[in-house]
């Protein structure tokens, strides 16, 4: 790589590289620690490609590197989540927002892989339906599908403790 | 308030305090350098294996020398000089490597002190010994490279490297992998790929050994390839050597294929 190239590969990492951490924790459900490995390593694919895909939308090129990496990470991940998740928290919560904030992130953390980073790249990075079809390589009625299966499975769960979703 | 609201509320939450850090950029540098030597070694065994349509392994020795045609290109026979190797001016010596290899501007050593490259062999001390072979020879004025990967090249396979000193962590100047069983076998399958290719085995230490330039994309051998020995030591045993490109560049054509043999002639099994 030219030093341009390097140059301009330090400026996107500065850009974007706490959105696709970010993105990396939602979809994978992993922490912040392990994301940043999994980022890491993606963006080692990126770095590699970097010279060739820097003038064509490497935003969305990584993002969709980042979404896949942390959708097989999930699945590695599968086991470990649903005996650490499966139950909600003992704790007793004063805040009923902190309450619900909880219930729903664990909910989202039950979900299927896909069908999270569904719901991630739709409500979280408010992609539309084709954007996230196309980071995705689905279709946007899977995409609808996905996110409104994602959606009622989280409502049917969790509504008992908001009783307002809907 | 709707539940996607609530959702995308509870994620803002969740990771509102998270961010990269500053070291991201080298972190990822850092990667790029260690998968470097993987697929370097990936690429050189690989472009054993598929060989078909691609460009004679033999150039002559004379300088200036360009790749023969098909039906022109020497066969050399057994026993005879090989001539494989183009004589290219010696390279002044650097601290650099390959030049497919990035450099990175702010290298240094990894922050945390851990190792960046694979251990799967453990402490080799010299290198010299591992996966049931042990290298007699080695060129003057190396060390081991202080890394390896166990089964990264079929199972069972080992490989590690020597570098000459002030070469970056990830760069190599020798590198050997050892083929077992299965490897073994797939190692053979390279060998009878080579032979299509035009390529005859010359004898080195009595065996028959394929010396070659491996390029680096799949199944090509080119002109500036990888020089590359390959053999098999013993029933379920193969061994590849490979001296990187810079430093054979630094050695000259006739001194590559001269050091690689003695790699080969040096090399006993040990059980």
């Amino acid at each position: 790589m030219t030093e341009e190239d390097e140059a301009a590969f330090d400026e996107f990492l500065a850009a974007r590289s706490t959105a696709l951490l970010r993105t990396a924790i939602l979809v994978c459900g992993a922490s912040a620690h392990d994301a940043e490995d999994l980022v890491q390593h993606a963006l080692e694919k990126v770095y590699r490609h970097w010279s060739r895909i820097r003038h064509d939308n490497p935003e969305s090129y990584a993002r969709r590197t980042v979404v896949n990496a942390a959708i097989s990470a999930s699945r590695r991940r599968r086991v470990i989540q649903e005996i650490t998740f499966a139950r909600p928290p003992e704790t007793l919560v004063d805040d009923p927002d902190v309450e619900l904030r909880d219930a729903l992130l664990a909910e989202l953390r039950r979900l299927p892989a896909r069908m999270r980073a569904v719901l991630v790249l739709r409500y979280w990075e408010d992609l539309s339906e084709a954007e996230t079809a196309a980071l995705m390589g689905c279709s946007a009625g899977t995409v609808k599908s996905q996110a409104a299966r994602g959606l009622a499975r989280i409502r049917e769960r969790v509504g008992t403790l908001e009783g307002v979703f809907g | 308030m709707r539940l996607e609201e609530e959702l995308a509320g509870a994620m803002e939450a969740h990771v509102a305090d998270v961010h990269a850090g500053p070291s991201m950029g080298a972190a990822v540098r850092r990667r790029h350098r260690a998968r470097g030597i993987r697929s370097r070694t990936a690429g050189a065994a690989l472009a054993t294996a598929v060989v078909a349509g691609a460009v004679p392994a033999y150039l002559a020795l004379d300088a200036g020398a360009t790749v023969p045609s098909e039906t022109a290109a020497p066969a050399p026979g057994l026993g005879a000089p090989s001539a494989l190797w183009t004589e290219a001016p010696p390279a002044p010596p650097t601290a650099t490597a390959d030049p497919d290899t990035t450099a990175d501007p702010d290298a240094s050593p990894s922050e945390d002190g851990s190792p960046a490259m694979p251990q799967d062999l453990g402490d080799l001390g010299d290198g010299r010994r591992f996966g049931g072979v042990r290298f007699g020879y080695l060129p003057e004025g190396l060390k081991w490279g202080e890394w390896s990967v166990k089964n990264t090249f079929g199972t069972t396979s080992y490989s590690t490297t020597w570098v000459e000193p002030g070469l970056e962590p990830g760069m190599y100047s020798v590198q050997a992998v050892v083929y077992r069983d299965g490897a073994a076998r797939q190692a053979a399958e390279r060998m009878k790929g080579y032979r299509k290719q035009g390529s005859e085995a010359v004898v080195i230490g009595g065996e028959r050994v394929h010396l070659v330039r491996a390029g680096e994309a799949v199944g090509k051998i080119t002109e500036d390839g990888t020089p590359t020995a390959l053999w098999t030591e013993a029933p379920g045993l193969a061994v590849e050597v490979m001296l990187s490109p810079d430093y054979a560049g630094r050695l000259g054509g006739k001194e590559t294929e001269r050091e690689l043999r003695r790699i080969v002639e040096g090399l006993e099994p040990t059980g």
